[in-house]
């Protein structure tokens, strides 16, 4: 046997050598071997929370569409009076003087031509052939009226009807009232969905990571002993946690791109008058993709933080 | 190296494991613990290793207080001491070499440093001839060389051990005792809890008795005694 002295290292290389905080390489075979072990469970918790990630993506692209197709009624507007794209500034300005002076009328916005042109492209995004046709300046202004009493729409747009200079009258119709009324309880059954399976996708994977946890306690006890430290420790389980969210996210990205194409398909195959304008545009279906993937990050890192909190004692 | 000032340590109110251990350790001793079961000596241990604080009094550790290292900084910390215990407390599903190699992966050691230093420290604790096999097709004396193997990996200034020779036979336990005996030689100061007898008796060296959480003998060249059989 060799006399201990003969080791090719002394103490002193050791002091102050900085370690690597955690070796990426060792993580990312921690992990894969943790996920891998646990796989079914860990299958399950990703597809709760592809699941529930593709309900609250869903509800978001309802959300968005019906706000496209009723932006002209946001805010309880019940009247629109559209005025000639040519009209004149006098009769614009006498149009604007009976609305004021009018006791029904509670408010009344004006959208001018550029305004109503940007909301014209929104609301028709889905018919090239409009779009190319029209330009700004054949596009009719507005008022926007709210009356004090919703019944008086009829009454009060008949006073408008044919006046100089207007083009159409329009009022807040039962069926416009019903679509919004409908779509928010939509979304509110589907988001309270998303919600409870969220809940139910955090406490899956603050399980999985627990069982992990568990079945590797002898490694974590043999790394204390040898002074890993904590975040070494815990880094692969919460990064197993972490892995699972945004798979999850993943696969509920591709069913909101799925349902997206569903709906744009049943509305323009159905020719669903109403909802005419309920165009998703691609900025909408973005936007929807990065909060799915932000919900996915956050349940599934926070599932494996509370794990390892209360099951890893470092 | 070690310095205990007037410790307490309790883990149930009223009813003490250490009540007032005073001792000091130097820079490559070669201590026994003695004491019977429930004397405090693995409590004694566990201090040292910062897995247990002290109620009252200070504990000083390869020049640290250890009440003033903050949590996140004791992994540092017991990178200074080498720990083996009774049970070997190796990984099964890994071999002699992976074990050893775990120790210095886990504290951020390159795979590099691992392949020239891991089969230096196996052959120095002779299992070079062994280095891939499991735990289980190793005997217990081998297991505990390669615990000692892992534990002195770093070339710890300290090393603690929990009745290392507790499940081995007498002629294997004194393979592992020349094994603490050499490395207790480059300068590590060892601490061995034991019930040992026939070790602590023929080996003559420091014996601290510990009874019930208080020290009854601190001897340079001691024996075990008869009267803690």
């Amino acid at each position: 046997m060799l006399p201990f002295g003969s080791c090719t290292w002394t103490r002193a290389q050791y002091r102050g050598v900085n370690d690597v905080a955690v070796s990426v390489d060792y993580v990312v075979r921690e992990t894969a071997g943790n996920l891998w072990r646990n796989r079914l469970m860990s299958l399950a918790a990703m597809l709760t929370i592809a699941v529930s990630l593709a309900l609250v993506g869903s509800a978001l692209l309802i959300k968005q569409g019906v706000a496209t197709s009723t932006i002209a009624w946001r805010g309880g507007v019940q009247l629109l009076v559209f005025m000639q794209p040519n009209a004149s500034p006098a009769q614009n300005r006498a149009i604007n003087v009976e609305l004021k002076q009018m006791n029904q009328v509670q408010s009344y916005t004006y959208v001018d031509k550029a305004q109503s042109y940007q909301e014209f492209r929104r609301y028709f995004a889905n018919q090239p052939d409009l779009l190319n046709a029209a330009t700004e300046s054949q596009i009719p202004p507005s008022y926007r009226v709210v009356l004090k009493n919703p019944a008086e729409a009829p009454a009060v747009g008949s006073i408008f009807n044919g006046e100089a200079g207007v083009k159409a009258v329009e009022y807040n119709s039962a069926a416009i009232r019903t679509l919004e009324r409908v779509s928010s309880i939509a979304q509110a059954v589907i988001i309270g969905l998303a919600i409870v399976l969220l809940l139910s996708a955090s406490v899956l994977i603050l399980n999985v990571i627990r069982v992990a946890i568990f079945s590797r306690r002898r490694e974590v006890m043999v790394m204390k002993l040898v002074g890993a430290t904590n975040w070494f420790i815990r880094v692969p389980f919460m990064l197993e946690g972490f892995t699972q969210g945004v798979l999850g996210a993943v696969i509920a990205g591709g069913a909101v791109i799925g349902i997206r194409s569903l709906f744009n398909y049943l509305i323009q195959h159905y020719r669903v008058q109403l909802l005419n304008g309920f165009v998703l545009t691609g900025h909408d279906v973005l936007m929807t993709e990065l909060v799915v993937l932000l919900i996915g990050i956050v349940v599934g890192t926070g599932g494996s933080a509370l794990a390892v909190r209360r099951y890893l004692e470092v | 190296m070690i310095r205990l000032e007037n410790v307490y340590k309790s883990y149930a109110a009223g009813h003490y494991a250490l009540r007032g251990v005073t001792l000091e350790i130097d820079r490559g001793e070669f201590v026994f613990l003695i004491g019977s079961s429930g004397s405090g000596k693995s409590t004694l241990l566990r201090l040292l290793l910062r897995e247990e604080r002290a109620d009252q009094g200070s504990v000083w550790v390869a020049g640290k207080d250890l009440s003033e290292i903050p949590s996140w900084k004791v992994p540092y910390f017991r990178r200074n001491i080498g720990s083996i215990f009774q049970d070997f407390r190796l990984l099964p599903n890994k071999s002699a070499y992976e074990n050893v190699a775990f120790a210095l992966e886990v504290i951020g050691k390159s795979r590099k440093t691992a392949q020239t230093q891991v089969p230096q420290i196996l052959e120095l604790v002779g299992l070079a001839d062994k280095m891939h096999r499991l735990p289980h097709e190793l005997s217990g004396g081998e297991q505990q060389r390669v615990a000692i193997a892992r534990a002195f990996i770093n070339r710890p200034l300290i090393l603690l051990a929990d009745e290392p020779t507790g499940n081995l036979d007498p002629e294997t336990s004194w393979g592992v005792m020349r094994l603490l005996e050499r490395i207790n030689r480059t300068g590590t100061a060892v601490v061995m809890a034991t019930h040992d007898v026939g070790i602590v008796d023929q080996m003559r060296r420091r014996v601290i008795e510990i009874d019930e959480g208080l020290i009854t003998r601190d001897q340079v060249r001691g024996v075990y005694g008869l009267g803690v059989r």
